[in-house]
């Protein structure tokens, strides 16, 4: 049963989606809208790979229903970039070693790309905490943390 | 579930839900509802979604000494706002250590409040607080203290056809402060195994406790309560080691607290008393620190 409109902005561009009332915002923004950087590590809001942003803050997709949703903004990777070229964030979590299997890189992107609108030079412990809600299992963590770093060292 | 309700004020969810509200859930962020949902742990039909309601209840304000919280403010609202950071520290401590800052955009007092699950960090600073909570409904308001709202595990004193819609307290004067502790198996992501909140007040010169409410979580029936017996023996005290190594004591005595998976009610009492003397004393020294800095 889909029975409900669901009218919302994803990565800027207006959409219109028939939806059931159990669907979760990652089961549109995967299965019907085919964007599939949000990933279901967990589904129970422990791993944080479902990461996109709603209004302009980062949120569990896997934790949200579709229809909360309704005439709200949803950011994923797809839209933070030009499509083409690494942005200068994703290159240096490239150059770091900060993506490895990539199966949590979308979502880290997410994280690193919030804290940086929002901080200037953040400190280690400020982006340790930015990304203590986002499990990576191979990288442990250190060149994330280095490569933000890294991002505003560049634009300075 | 089969049917979603979106309302678009708070008049018109109060008179949806006014006749046949039993059957229906209501929907704050879906943080804690959806994997429950999934789980089939809970099998609602009717969904009430406020995510519409964000201009009625989303707002926090003060009144005088009154600081008014809407059901719809976030953790994340709460930690970056500057009335709490102060003496309301225990917001912070908690906020710090609520889920991981995805769930902080997300999870809201009232769904906090609503939810009444073991793990929910509000409820007991609320209780030190002495908060009391605004039900609305068709009918009008209805005020619950919180102390009184938890009835038992999951269970709150909600009728079927109301809404939380705030919750206030009053702000803890200049001889005063708040502190909260969790503990659990590290610092991030983690259920607690046991959490504390306490409000501390000195009394004129500062050496004696003049008032003091310390709530717990899981205590008998998995609910948060007030520690009345220990925060009777601590009340016109000076805080000294053989007081509160007293005060131990009479908390170990009081509290039922339950075993299960995550650790043996022993642990937790042992927990207890060591984060009892470590709130008075972080309390005590704040509110000196406060008198000296003037603040």
């Amino acid at each position: 049963m889909k029975d409900i409109l669901l009218e919302f902005k994803v990565n800027g561009q207006p959409k219109k989606v028939y939806v059931d009332p159990n669907d979760r915002l990652l089961d549109v923004l995967r299965d019907y809208l085919d964007i599939k950087s949000p990933k279901e590590g967990c589904g129970t809001g422990d791993c944080g790979l479902c990461t996109v942003t709603l209004d302009g803050k980062p949120v569990l997709s896997c934790l949200t229903f579709a229809f909360q949703a309704r005439g709200k903004e949803v950011t994923t990777v797809e839209g933070l970039g030009n499509g083409k070229e690494l942005s200068p964030m994703q290159q240096a979590l490239r150059d770091a070693g900060a993506a490895q299997c990539g199966f949590c890189t979308p979502a880290m992107e997410i994280m690193v790309t919030d804290l940086l609108k929002r901080v200037d030079n953040p400190t280690d412990s400020q982006i340790k905490e930015q990304i203590s809600g986002t499990l990576c299992r191979c990288t442990g963590y250190y060149p994330i943390v280095e490569a933000v770093k890294k991002i505003k060292e560049e634009e300075r | 579930m089969t049917e979603v309700l979106m309302p678009n004020t708070l008049a018109e969810a109060l008179s949806m839900i006014s006749k046949d509200g039993h059957d229906v859930l209501i929907l704050g962020s879906g943080s804690d509802v959806i994997p429950r949902i999934r789980e089939r742990e809970i099998e609602p039909k009717k969904v009430l979604d406020l995510s519409g309601l964000g201009s009625e209840l989303n707002y926090i304000r003060t009144e005088g000494k009154v600081i008014r919280i809407g059901a719809l403010v976030t953790v994340r609202q709460i930690i970056d706002n500057e009335l709490f950071k102060g003496r309301l520290d225990a917001f912070l401590q908690a906020g710090r250590m609520f889920g991981g800052p995805q769930i902080r955009n997300m999870a809201t007092v009232g769904g906090n409040l609503g939810a009444a699950s073991s793990s929910e960090d509000l409820i007991p600073i609320f209780i030190a607080l002495d908060a009391r909570v605004k039900m609305a409904s068709i009918d009008g308001d209805r005020l619950v203290p919180v102390s009184k709202l938890v009835v038992a595990k999951r269970q709150i004193d909600r009728r079927p056809n109301e809404i939380i819609r705030e919750i206030y307290f009053e702000m803890p004067d200049e001889s005063s402060w708040t502190a909260f502790f969790k503990a659990g198996r590290r610092n991030s992501l983690i259920i607690d195994l046991i959490n504390m909140a306490m409000y501390l007040k000195l009394n004129i010169d500062g050496t004696k406790i003049e008032d003091i409410r310390i709530a717990l979580n899981r205590v008998r029936g998995k609910t948060p309560e007030r520690a009345y017996k220990t925060e009777e023996y601590l009340r016109g005290k000076r805080i000294e080691n053989e007081t509160i190594a007293r005060a131990q004591e009479v908390l170990d005595s009081e509290v039922q607290l339950s075993s299960d998976f995550r650790a043996s009610a022993e642990y937790r009492k042992s927990l207890d008393k060591v984060i009892l003397a470590r709130l008075i004393n972080n309390c005590r020294d704040r509110i000196v620190e406060g008198r000296r800095t003037g603040n």
